[in-house]
């Protein structure tokens, strides 16, 4: 580690993780810099960094527009297994990364630890304070950003993943995976301590895997409203949606198995207090064509209906059979259908019944249907509407909890 | 002050009473797997089934001795405490499987016999040597006649007819409880005391969690008592406990006391000697009542259980590697349980009988999963013996108790892929009877079918996991008027179960009294079922033969 003022304690650290961010090093430095003297002035604070090897002068450019007042942490480079997989966040060796930072943070003995993806250039100075402000102030030991989103934007977010982390760990937070959040100084310990960090899939999973250890012990749940989330890609970054949809579904999944203990005694589930920016910018718009999503589903179903019936009753296949024959008109994928689909391959995906890498790219044509379905529905309602329908969706997920409960508990259930 | 030294990588670190919420599972290393093909189970074999373990969902393993012995009592003859049998292996294999078994978040105990070593351990050829009255010569008991400590009972009647042999090297005789060939340790010595906890420290430096404790009653020896149970053997324990917690925090003895729970109650003492001891008049009881289809036995054994100290456990089973001991019951008991149960007196010895679970239970699945369910549902922490977690069979002709000790049935490949040696070099024949053969109850197998033992026994233990007031919860019996229904809950502060056994062969009715439960539904556990919330009046259910029901009591009126 190198230093070049290293207090002994910091009430706030700031953590940024980079990864060839050189692009956005400067916006992101800049409105760090502001952010502390102006936001969080009140208390001592640390900027640390952690970069994952960037070979683009990301660290150079860091430290020149921070003015030498950061903190470096040593992170391991990222290995060739870890660069040829391309995480969905794009920063190989992120979980190295991160437990550096919370590590440099439990050293400082810091109250609050926020961590921030230094390719987000849209973080403004105002982001410290909404970030810390409730760990600082209010007691809270996570907060997590929402993020001012296109309705079609984030869909996977919207359909899979925060819908089924409520329905199991009991707190609707809508952006879980999120790679920028702020924690307590408890919380620091706790991630420290817990399993995460040698589990197989760390580094795609790591984030969630945060989100899931802390909701899964006493610590309070938060949100911040940040405004929108703007991440410069280069434009060979992009991955497609199959490999998107197998890392972060994957994640979700092994963490499922990981805390099992936890999910299946939790019932029902509880708001979080959000703080940050009441209204937001408008979120950038997206355009989606629905009936190039329907007829990627039915080529799914052509090509895929075998391996679908390795996890999914018969009663379910004839459902899709059933969609697959509706018009662009009538296409409508029922919630409490996708939430069992979802459950389906969950326990799929527990007891292996497939290669796993295969399974969940064969539930990519059925997350299609669901888009198509949710595009089809919401494409001319307003941001209120759509956050009611997206709860209707989550009521789903929890209401089909037993579902997966009783296969769960007695496995030989599946496709039952 | 005293060194505490951390527990460190070697063992599962820092979690305590871990024993509480454990699923234990009982395995011989010589008839788990062979790794070398030589016919004999060894450590590197046990490493190659670990990935099985885990599977199966237990998180300690309970390895019977195998420490050098001549093996005239399977490994309980102990001629080195401080090494591995060359048969399973060596140190280095030991320690990479505890290495492994630890990755695996599994516990791992092994056995230390403090009452007696074999006539072969160096301590007793030098006794036999030393002169009378020499610190060399008290490591053992020796006597000038063979009338002392007349009251004591001989243990192993088929084939001992006094406690005392004659040793012709020493000129005396020396007292041994069980085979003549085990003599016991003089704990008067403490010498003796002080060897034996530089043995305990060398297996917990290299990282066991625990040790079960053989034979402890039976220590110390004096005049004019029936030499079991006494003050200075609870000494002895004291001081063996004392310098565990001083040295190696959350390690565990396991006490293996052959008694009443009343008197087995004194080797928890106030929390300061042994963290659990094995509940022995419960397993006949549970299956005098299932033959008796009436809950009275077990009811009875369970309402004279003392309540243990803070942080004690209780040690629970159906079946293990000894015959099914029928020491703790009456003489009528005991008939009742030989007619019942071992018709044939080729299955029995002892006082006991030497038979598996599934062929005690007529390998009746419903049974089998029934007397499960107990187990896993009475407070306690359950032991899976190896083999019954897939129904393994017996053979009542191998003598002693190695009937039930046979290879572990992997496929039905040639030597139940136990071992790749010639049959014949087997350590033991494996099961090859048309009902319980290797060729139709094995791993593969039933890993295969998904409606298999093995995969029932995987979900219950998930289960029991998943409520830790199964292990550590209260005990309230309710008092159904069907006396052939079993029904208890099982409360701590934030879960509630309710346990319903039916053991009669046939449907049966039963009204419980929850009104304390009004308010509440039932959910039953094994399917996430909800059934209908709990009022005033008495609560009806039915159950089909050897049915049971976990039941997780939900508050359902705000």
């Amino acid at each position: 580690m190198t230093a070049d003022v290293a207090p002994a304690q910091a009430d706030l650290v700031v953590g940024l993780v980079s990864y060839n961010n050189a692009a956005s090093a400067a916006a992101v430095a800049n409105a760090l810099r502001d952010g502390l003297a102006r936001h969080v002035s009140g208390v001592s604070s640390r900027l640390v960094l952690a970069d994952c090897g960037s070979t683009d002068g990301t660290t150079a450019r860091l430290r020149h527009s921070l003015g030498g007042t950061e903190q470096l942490v040593d992170v391991a480079a990222p290995t060739t297994a870890e660069l040829l997989e391309r995480p969905y966040h794009r920063i190989p060796g992120k979980a190295r990364a991160l437990r550096a930072l919370l590590s440099s943070a439990k050293e400082l003995s810091a109250r609050a630890c926020i961590v921030l993806d230094a390719g987000v250039e849209s973080v403004t100075p105002q982001w410290l304070e909404w970030l810390a402000g409730p760990v600082l102030a209010h007691g809270f030991d996570l907060v997590a950003p929402y993020y001012r989103r296109h309705p079609f934007e984030g869909a996977l977010t919207k359909g899979i993943v925060s819908p089924v982390f409520r329905a199991l760990y009991g707190v609707r937070l809508r952006q879980p995976a999120a790679g920028e959040f702020v924690c307590s100084g408890r919380l620091v310990d706790h991630f420290l301590d817990d399993d995460i960090w040698e589990r197989e899939g760390a580094q795609v999973g790591i984030d969630l895997w945060l989100a899931s250890s802390a909701v899964s012990d006493t610590f309070r749940i938060g949100e911040a409203a940040l405004g929108v989330r703007r991440y410069r890609v280069q434009a060979d970054e992009a991955l497609d949606l199959a490999t998107t949809l197998t890392q972060v579904v994957g994640a979700l999944f092994a963490d499922l198995e990981a805390r099992q203990e936890r999910w299946q005694r939790v019932r029902g589930s509880v708001a979080v207090q959000r703080f940050g920016e009441p209204v937001g910018a408008p979120a950038d718009a997206v355009a989606i064509d629905h009936e190039r999503l329907i007829e990627s589903f039915r080529l799914g179903y052509r090509e895929l209906r075998d391996i679908w019936t390795f996890v999914l009753p018969p009663r379910t296949i004839i459902d899709l059979r059933r969609l697959m024959d509706a018009s662009a008109a009538t296409f409508h994928l029922d919630d409490e259908l996708w939430a069992r689909i979802v459950y389906d391959f969950a326990l799929g995906y527990r007891l292996r019944v497939l290669a796993r890498d295969h399974l969940l790219r064969s539930l990519v044509p059925l997350y299609l249907a669901w888009l198509a379905s949710f595009v089809i529905e919401v494409r001319d309602r307003g941001d209120e509407d759509v956050e009611q329908r997206l709860e209707r969706l989550a009521s789903a997920f929890e209401a089909q909890k037993p579902y997966l409960i009783s296969k769960w508990r007695w496995p030989e259930r599946l496709r039952s | 002050m005293h060194h505490v030294k951390q527990p460190g990588h070697k063992a599962i670190a820092g979690e305590a009473r871990w024993y509480t919420r454990a699923v234990i599972y009982e395995v011989p290393v010589k008839s788990f797997f062979d790794g070398n093909g030589d016919g004999v189970g060894d450590f590197p074999g046990l490493i190659e089934k670990l990935d099985y373990l885990e599977s199966l969902g237990v998180t300690c393993l309970w390895l019977l001795p195998f420490f050098p012995s001549p093996l005239r009592d399977d490994g309980y003859d102990i001629a080195d405490y401080r090494g591995i049998h060359p048969s399973y292996g060596t140190l280095e294999d030991f320690a990479r499987f505890l290495h492994a078994a630890h990755e695996r978040r599994m516990h791992v105990v092994v056995e230390l016999v403090l009452n007696h070593t074999s006539d072969a351990h160096p301590w007793f050829r030098r006794a036999r040597e030393a002169p009378a009255g020499s610190v060399e010569r008290d490591f053992y008991v020796w006597s000038d006649t063979d009338a002392k400590y007349s009251d004591a009972r001989v243990i192993f009647l088929d084939t001992e007819r006094s406690n005392w042999t004659w040793d012709p090297v020493a000129g005396a005789y020396y007292w041994h409880r069980f085979f003549h060939h085990q003599p016991d340790l003089n704990y008067d010595n403490p010498v003796v005391i002080q060897e034996i906890l530089g043995v305990i420290d060398f297996w917990l430096e290299l990282g066991v969690d625990g040790f079960r404790l053989d034979a402890v009653p039976y220590l110390v020896e004096r005049e004019g008592t029936n030499c079991e149970n006494l003050t200075e053997t609870h000494a002895v324990l004291k001081t063996i406990r004392r310098h565990i917690d001083e040295h190696w925090p959350h390690r565990m003895l396991l006490a293996e006391a052959n008694q009443f729970p009343v008197d087995v109650r004194a080797y928890f003492a106030d929390g300061d000697e042994c963290h659990m001891a094995y509940h022995f008049p419960l397993m006949p009881r549970i299956f005098m009542g299932l033959h008796l289809e009436d809950r009275q036995p077990i009811v009875e054994i369970m309402q004279q259980t003392p309540a243990l100290p803070d942080g004690c456990q209780w040690a629970l089973f159906l079946r293990n590697h000894d015959e099914l001991t029928l020491e703790m019951v009456t003489d009528e008991e005991r008939d009742y349980m030989h007619l019942a149960y071992s018709a044939d007196p080729q299955a029995r010895i002892n006082l006991g009988i030497r038979r598996r679970l599934a062929p005690l239970m007529g390998n009746n699945r419903r049974r089998i999963e029934l007397l499960n369910s107990l187990l896993f549902s009475f407070p306690g922490t359950p032991i899976v013996y190896y083999g019954d977690e897939i129904g393994m069979g017996d053979n009542v002709y191998l003598g002693d108790r190695n009937g039930v000790r046979t290879p572990m049935q992997w496929t039905n490949d040639r030597n139940a892929r136990f071992s790749r040696a010639d049959p014949a070099r087997l350590y033991s024949p494996v099961i090859m009877d048309p009902i319980y053969g290797y060729q139709g109850i094995n791993v593969e197998a039933q890993e295969r079918d998904g409606a298999s033992l093995l995969q029932w026994m995987k979900n219950l233990i998930g289960l029991r996991k998943l409520f830790p007031v199964l292990g550590v919860g209260t005990l309230r019996f309710l008092e159904p008027a069907n006396t052939k229904v079993l029904a208890y809950l099982r409360e701590n502060a934030s879960d509630a179960i309710l346990c319903v056994a039916n053991l009669s062969r046939h449907v049966q009715p039963v009204e419980l009294d929850l009104a304390s439960f009004a308010g509440f539904a039932p959910i039953e556990i094994l399917g996430y079922t909800e059934f209908p919330v709990i009022g005033e009046q008495p609560y009806f259910l039915t159950l089909g033969p050897y049915g049971f029901y976990w039941f997780e009591l939900q508050r359902r009126d705000g």
